[in-house]
């Protein structure tokens, strides 16, 4: 039973993460007065890109073959090691909050180093863009998860999780305003609005894309696969860390079908939200991003703050 | 009458000849930059275009032609030089800017040198085109096929601590025209933008010598797509001049209208797409359904979504009845309401405005140094509307309205500037429905014959800015040059002040908000 459940962990971020896409890129469609594709397009997608020829620069090194399944890879085990829909898997190796966050630094790293590998200027320009803002977006991540975990006492994903964080009214704000900051940096390490536009055209603008436009074929289907992973981790993280309802908290099967079941409402909501921004506001000058993660920055400061 | 106005602008002993609206008189090669400097600079005249013509068969010699226009008055002053034994002819481009790559245009096709002129690159013909071969020469025969050359041309360099080059295009990730875009950045500020176009040079010029009337006309419809019925109504209108036929007031109301629909659908299509650009989706997906409401009443009334096969020589082919004309009029007012309340939702959106605000702006001076048309030079406060100067089809009995501009020439003032322009346009089409006189839409079977060695100058304001035709005829009555000037081969020679100075990532919106035509640049 055990390594059912653990296999259902591992395999529930890749499998379900194109759905988030699909069901974003709907929703945005149906705010447009537009049919849209279907929910399950990416599935498609991927499919299709797997089975594809791909061309890779004669200028390319090691560092651009390879960086697509580092960063795949990456998102899978962090994936498998953060509570998605069950807290008492108490996974202590890999389940920490600085290992989650500096493991999704490596694959973002690798995304930077093959973005500028071929030497083409969209892909050094997106590498840049994409550096400034993690960089400053990595803060802003650390101190609205410090905040939880100092309110719960530990740094384990799994315990945070299982730990009542709104038991304490005093909790209440705190909380709060850590995920105000959360989801700035959500927004910011998914390439959602308002930093980066996943649905443009102009490469010009693009940060996230600008870094794959030199990938095709499988490589790219993996490093598709992985933004998605990763906008699911994040959606997962802003879930379970903040507000932990509905976890199944024993291996009880009808626990861990509530669990289930409540996580993907939670996840749904979390869609539903990115796609509203989406659709109502336009995408910030790039200047201007700076400030917005400053503000995550602060409004973590200012939980911590209220802690004492 | 025409004389007395002209007297002011012409020294009393040029030799001028009129044609129609065009006063035409010699100058010597030497003193054509005084002119051309007294010309536009006391007398601020309008430069419109240089061009040459091919006249070693009759005359022995190359004419370049310069084209002032009279704002208001409708008329067009026309000094020309004439190239006896050389190829040499000073050029003005220091006096008056954007004659720039008129010249350089003159240079790469006829092969005529432009002295003291500070950039003699090739413009439009690539590498890949022998640098001895003039293809709007007339002993170059159109379907010969010369051998692929290699040669080299250097972009600006901007050289310096942390500066590098961003090559951009000309295959890009949309489904745009193709045109190459060289920056200079130091981060993500522009330091020198240079566009490189030519990729989509099709011919045209000389396509236009060689091709039959009906094919003449057909042609100058696919100039720049997106402008059919302003190429073909400005090119039918130089042939009319040409051939002295009058059109029906019928008709020339109905060429207001379908020119009007054809400014509705590009403007709300742009104002979609510029809002599309900064990422605010509901502008956007509303933009391209009010654009594609207009493109289907085109299909509906004219048969083709783009007012194809509509202009002829002498009126248009395609009426409206009494029923599509009550039918227009509710749909035209369904519209204006629809874009109204798109208009209300943008504007307050702080995100949206923050955007278009400050971003590309082109100082007035600039404009008004480089001759900025259309959007971008209303959007500086320019006041010239070809509508309103030259006065053609039935502008002048329709409302006059007031020519709609802005001050900050800031992607948001060309913006306001196309919203302006949507709204004037719902209003001009309604008031044409409604005066539309009886009487029939063209002259059946008319008897064409154009005026000998002539010169015709018809202008129409496309959406996008003046469009002008230079038609001239030979000595046995054949048209035998055809230049049309859409308003993007000039204001793609300001594009990159208006991108100095921003960041990289606002550059496309910039470039949206200007939306200037490849294909109309490269003919």
């Amino acid at each position: 039973m055990k390594i059912l459940v653990w296999a259902i962990q591992f395999i529930f971020t890749p499998a379900i993460s194109p759905l988030c896409v699909g069901i974003i890129k709907k929703i945005k469609a149906w705010l447009q007065n537009r049919q849209g594709a279907g929910i399950f397009q990416l599935y498609k997608d991927l499919w299709k890109l797997l089975h594809k020829d791909e061309i890779i620069s004669r200028d390319a090194s090691w560092i651009f073959r390879y960086a697509p399944f580092i960063i795949f890879a990456v998102t899978i085990v962090v994936g498998g090691s953060i509570p998605l829909f069950a807290s008492f898997l108490g996974n202590t190796l890999t389940g920490d909050m600085l290992v989650v966050v500096y493991a999704l630094a490596v694959s973002t790293f690798f995304l930077a180093l093959g973005g500028m590998d071929t030497g083409s200027a969209f892909g050094g320009f997106g590498s840049s863009r994409e550096m400034t803002i993690s960089a400053l977006a990595e803060g802003g991540l650390i101190f609205s998860l410090l905040t939880v975990g100092l309110i719960s006492g530990t740094t384990n994903l799994f315990a945070i999780s299982g730990f009542g964080m709104f038991a304490e009214s005093r909790h209440f704000f705190p909380v709060l305003l850590a995920f105000g900051g959360f989801f700035i940096v959500l927004l910011a390490e998914t390439a959602r609005f308002p930093y980066d536009n996943p649905d443009t055209h102009l490469e010009l603008t693009m940060i996230h894309e600008a870094m794959l436009l030199e990938y095709s074929g499988k490589r790219l289907a993996l490093m598709e696969w992985a933004s998605a992973n990763k906008l699911f981790i994040f959606s997962a993280l802003g879930a379970n860390l903040f507000f932990p309802l509905g976890l199944a908290q024993n291996m009880d099967a009808g626990a861990i079908v509530t669990g289930i079941a409540a996580f993907m409402v939670k996840i749904f909501i979390f869609c539903l939200v990115i796609a509203l921004i989406e659709s109502g506001m336009a995408k910030f000058r790039f200047f201007r991003l700076p400030d917005l993660l400053l503000i995550s920055f602060i409004l973590n400061v200012v939980a911590l703050g209220l802690m004492y | 009458m025409i004389k007395e106005k002209i007297q002011q602008y012409i020294s009393k002993d040029a030799k001028v000849e009129f044609c129609d609206n065009a006063a035409i008189f010699e100058v010597s090669a030497s003193e054509i930059k005084k002119v051309a400097g007294d010309l536009h600079g006391n007398k601020n005249l309008l430069f419109k275009l240089i061009t040459a013509t091919d006249e070693r068969a009759e005359n022995d010699c190359f004419k370049i032609w310069y084209v002032f226009g009279i704002p208001k008055e409708n008329l067009f002053i026309i000094p020309f030089i004439q190239l006896k034994n050389t190829t040499e002819f000073p050029s003005i481009s220091l006096i008056i800017y954007e004659s720039l790559n008129f010249e350089k245009k003159i240079q790469t096709f006829f092969g005529l040198t432009p002295t003291g002129s500070y950039d003699l690159r090739p413009i439009i013909l690539h590498e890949n085109w022998p640098t001895d071969i003039f293809p709007l020469r007339k002993d170059f025969n159109w379907q010969a096929r010369p051998e692929t050359a290699s040669g080299v041309y250097r972009f600006q360099e901007v050289k310096g601590e942390g500066i590098y080059e961003i090559p951009v295009g000309p295959i890009h990730a949309g489904i745009i025209e193709p045109g190459h875009f060289r920056f200079s950045v130091a981060g993500e500020r522009i330091v020198l933008l240079e566009p490189r176009l030519g990729f989509t040079h099709k011919g045209s010029e000389k396509l236009f010598e060689v091709l039959s009337l009906g094919d003449k006309v057909k042609l100058s419809e696919k100039i720049s797509g997106d402008s059919s019925f302003s190429h073909s109504l400005a090119f039918c209108q130089a042939l009319e001049k040409l051939s002295r036929i009058n059109v029906p007031a019928r008709a020339r109301y109905l060429r207001v209208i379908y020119a009007e629909l054809e400014r509705l659908a590009n403007h709300l299509g742009d104002i979609g797409a510029i809002m599309m650009d900064t990422g605010f989706n509901f502008g956007g997906a509303q933009g391209a359904r009010l654009r594609e409401i207009v493109m289907r009443i085109n299909e509906r009334i004219t048969g083709s979504r783009f007012l194809r096969n509509v202009n002829v020589i002498s009126g248009v082919v395609k009426d409206i009845d009494d029923k599509e004309k009550n039918k227009l009029s509710l749909e035209l007012e369904k519209i204006n309401k629809d874009f109204y309340e798109v208009i209300a939702v943008a504007e307050n959106s702080t995100s949206l405005l923050n955007r278009l605000k400050g971003t590309g702006a082109l100082s007035a001076e600039i404009s008004k140094n480089h001759g900025v048309l259309g959007v971008a030079g209303k959007a500086v406060g320019i006041q010239n509307d070809a509508r309103v100067d030259y006065p053609y089809a039935a502008y002048d009995e329709l409302l006059p309205g007031e020519i709609a501009t802005e001050q900050d020439g800031d992607v948001y003032a060309r913006f306001r500037v196309r919203i302006k322009e949507t709204f004037a346009s719902i209003k001009i089409i309604q008031d044409a429905l409604r005066k539309l006189p009886e009487g029939c839409t063209s002259i059946a079977d008319p008897d064409v014959i154009f005026k000998k060695n002539a010169l015709a100058i018809s202008v129409v304001e496309g959406w996008r800015g003046e469009i002008l035709y230079f038609v001239t005829t030979g000595t046995d009555g054949n048209i035998s040059r055809v230049a049309p000037r859409d308003p993007s081969f000039i204001n793609w020679g300001v594009l990159r002040y208006a991108g100095f100075g921003n960041i990289i990532p606002d550059f496309p919106l910039i470039n949206k908000s200007f939306n200037l035509s490849y294909s109309g640049n490269d003919l």
